[in-house]
């Protein structure tokens, strides 16, 4: 029921969701697919976190073989691997086979905001095309995400997408040696000698 | 199973004392063994930590070398005989009766051929009961004291005989019908639950998670810690049952919730709770463990980099206790895998030595890993994964060997995860060659589209960022703070990568300064010694002539 409660209201509880896969790990005669497709569906959603690998440790792999969950594996598969446009197609393609799918509020947006924080890491720019096919969306929609993520579109050249200057952030770091006072200060003692040593033999 | 009963005559006859054993026939027990017994009696009677230290971890694994290196130790009833008799007919104290139970059974676990049959298996199940009955089935704490080292081998003990008797219930093939229809039957004995039950149960009556948190927050532990949790036997008892907790969930595939249960544990300074080296090992190897699945590699290195490091201080004082050698040197040498197959995924700096240690032992490993070898990735995780359970029995109808299923359902899914990372090992060789490079000639030289390259480079941006806070619970939230700490870190400008790349200059100023140092000592030395010599002989000539000379 408190799954039901999260694919309704588009709140997510890891911790109580594991418990549940537990509890058919312990009781498999208690498994539901329905419910456990829903997790997985939630744990998706969720991405970057590891909840998808997490919760796939718990399930029994004869069951995660079979239809619905394998298709709903595969397309956690797809985001890891950041497959985005075979995504968008497969989602397209199972959401009539799985109806569980549609009922999850806000699954879509929680995979875009995903994509989005891909995009937010790797790129500076970005072509405006790509953008909008990777998150599936149509070209006058984006300004929506642009606003939200505060990206622009590079004021020449609209064909591009300017992320996040990350030119001052990555750059080659040359870790040098500094040699601090402490760790001359021991050689004091030894210098010294030296040094009167060197003023004997000159004498 | 041989016991002690049989050997009679087999030692020279100056053991004096026979005794009545329980089947009725007569046992010569040496006298050194008796000896041992009553002290450990007495010490444990008496709240004498140091005399128990002694007698478990001294004398026990010495008699046992020297008298029982195949049979069993004397059956609890004689033993009970003996101790009874010579305390002038009194009882022997429960605790001592239900140790010594405990001992008896671990010996068989641990040197017996043919390991415990399932009536001992049973048996010692019971006696764990009875010693959680006794420890928590109280009103008043109860006032005995033992080591730290005792406590934890118990815990320890105690989830390696479940762990054990779940292999062995899968194992169906090979049983005749009259066991599998016992192991049917038996459902409460080393029922996962009641496992569960009691180390939550001790968790709870210690109060342990308050005091640890009182300790992080700096407050005052004893307004938190509760008449039980004052003790040092419950406290540390509950402190266990935390760390027998996490590698619990982890050998059950749920390492989340193995991490979860030591969110109040600062793992990376477990000296600072208790000085039992076997415990800080076990636990960073657990702790390591399920990091590295939680793809949280960073921290999953740096766990078992300290972990090794911690070990070679500790080596010299573990060489003393010869029952745990063998499964210390196992269990380092499964973190060194780990290390190795982390450090593959996900190249970081570690401390010199372990570097060293690594680089020494599994070179052509090493090669295999970075090279994305899938049949040595498996057979490194194979080898170095932990011994996974499932809850619940296996299906008794259909005799088949399940034991090795919950381990390969885990290792393929760890298998898949390797997978999708398969590329990015590629990636960062090239990435490393070139500061600046252009989509189109990376995609060539990698053999690929440029379309596929930039779903690779996403993909391996997603992957290389960890979660990089200590705080479990933190870590679940939806905001956690994650940053990729590779030392090689790029960004895509429209169709060009701009690489950025750390280098380390060397340290020579360090070097210089140490051996600089050392030079003067050595010179030191050469001069103390030269006034030695000189002053002898000249002591010899006169004493005017040794002090012109220095």
């Amino acid at each position: 029921k408190y799954i039901e409660l999260q694919v309704t209201e588009n709140v997510y509880d890891c911790e109580a969701n594991l418990a549940v896969l537990k509890l058919y790990q312990f009781n498999p005669s208690h498994y539901q697919t329905n419910v456990t497709i829903k997790i997985l569906l939630k744990a998706i959603a969720n991405l970057p976190h590891p909840d998808f690998s997490l919760c796939k440790y718990l399930i029994e792999p004869d069951k995660l073989r079979e239809e619905p969950l394998s298709s709903v594996v595969a397309l956690g598969n797809q985001l890891e691997t950041c497959d985005f446009e075979e995504f968008w197609q497969s989602l397209a393609s199972t959401k009539s086979s799985i109806p569980a799918i549609g009922s999850v509020l806000g699954f879509t947006d929680s995979v875009r905001k995903f994509i989005c924080h891909v995009v937010g890491i790797s790129y500076q720019k970005i072509k405006t095309d790509q953008l909008c096919r990777i998150l599936d969306i149509k070209r006058d929609h984006l300004a929506v995400y642009l606003e939200e993520y505060g990206w622009k579109l590079v004021p020449d050249d609209p064909s591009h997408v300017f992320v996040f200057n990350y030119e001052e952030t990555i750059k080659t770091r040359n870790i040098s040696e500094k040699i601090g006072f402490p760790q001359v200060k021991q050689l004091a003692p030894v210098l010294q000698n030296a040094a009167s040593d060197c003023h004997k033999r000159a004498k | 199973m041989t016991s002690w009963d049989e050997k009679v005559g087999g030692e020279p006859a100056d053991y004096g004392n026979a005794v009545l054993s329980a089947n009725g026939s007569y046992t010569i027990l040496p006298e050194p063994v008796k000896t041992f017994l009553c002290n450990f009696e007495a010490a444990i009677r008496n709240r004498n930590v140091y005399d128990i230290i002694q007698c478990y971890e001294a004398q026990f694994p010495k008699l046992t070398e020297r008298f029982f290196a195949k049979y069993n130790w004397p059956a609890t009833q004689v033993v009970t005989e003996i101790v009874s008799r010579s305390l002038g007919g009194k009882e022997p104290d429960q605790l001592f009766v239900i140790l010594y139970t405990e001992m008896y059974y671990k010996h068989i676990y641990a040197h017996i051929a043919g390991g415990p049959s399932f009536e001992d298996r049973e048996a010692s199940y019971f006696n764990y009961c009875d010693f959680f009955n006794f420890v928590l089935g109280t009103d008043t704490p109860v006032t005995h004291e033992l080591p730290y080292q005792l406590l934890w081998d118990i815990i320890d003990e105690f989830i390696y005989q479940f762990q054990n008797f779940t292999q062995y219930r899968a194992k169906l093939k090979n049983k005749k019908d009259e066991e599998i229809s016992t192991l049917r039957d038996s459902v409460t004995t080393w029922n996962i639950h009641s496992v569960l039950n009691v180390l939550h149960s001790l968790v709870e009556k210690s109060c342990i998670n308050e005091q640890l948190r009182e300790l992080a927050s700096g407050g005052d532990i004893s307004a938190v810690a509760g008449e039980f949790g004052e003790r040092q036997l419950y406290k540390m008892l509950g402190f266990f049952s935390l760390i027998g907790l996490c590698r619990l969930h982890c050998i059950l595939g749920d390492f989340f919730q193995a991490l979860k249960v030591l969110e109040n544990i600062d793992v990376s300074r477990l000296d600072l709770y208790c000085n039992v080296p076997t415990c800080n090992i076990t636990t960073s190897y657990y702790v390591g463990f399920s990091f590295m699945m939680m793809r949280r590699y960073e921290d999953a290195i740096r766990t078992l980099n300290d972990a090794l490091a911690y070990h070679n201080r500790v080596k010299s004082s573990l060489a003393g206790r010869p029952d745990v050698a063998d499964y210390v040197a196992k269990q380092t040498d499964q973190m060194c895998h780990l290390l190795c197959l982390c450090l593959s995924l996900h190249p970081m700096r570690v401390d010199e030595i372990v570097h060293a240690q690594i680089k020494e032992k599994y070179n052509e490993k090493n090669l295999k890993l970075s090279r994305m070898d899938l049949d040595e990735i498996a057979n490194t995780f194979q080898y170095a994964c932990p011994k996974f359970l499932s809850p619940v029995p296996p299906n008794f109808d259909l005799p088949e060997n399940y034991q090795m299923n919950p381990m390969r359902q885990i290792k393929e899914e760890f298998i898949s995860e390797i997978k999708q990372q398969a590329r990015i090992p590629d990636i960062r060789s090239y990435l490393k060659l070139y500061t600046t490079l252009s989509i189109e000639k990376l995609a060539g030289l990698m053999n690929t589209e440029p379309q596929v390259l930039h779903r690779e480079l996403m993909c391996y941006k997603h992957k290389m960022q960890n979660i990089v806070t200590a705080d479990a619970a933190a870590a679940a939230a939806a905001e956690a703070p994650t940053a990729s700490s590779s030392e090689l870190d790029f960004y895509i400008d429209g169709d060009m990568i701009h690489v950025a790349d750390t280098k380390v200059a060397r340290k020579f100023g360090e070097l210089f300064i140490r051996n600089i140092l050392k030079l003067e000592d050595v010179n030191r030395a050469l001069t103390r010694l030269d006034q030695f010599i000189y002053g002898v002989a000249a002591g010899e000539a006169g004493p005017q002539a040794g002090s012109a000379r220095s």
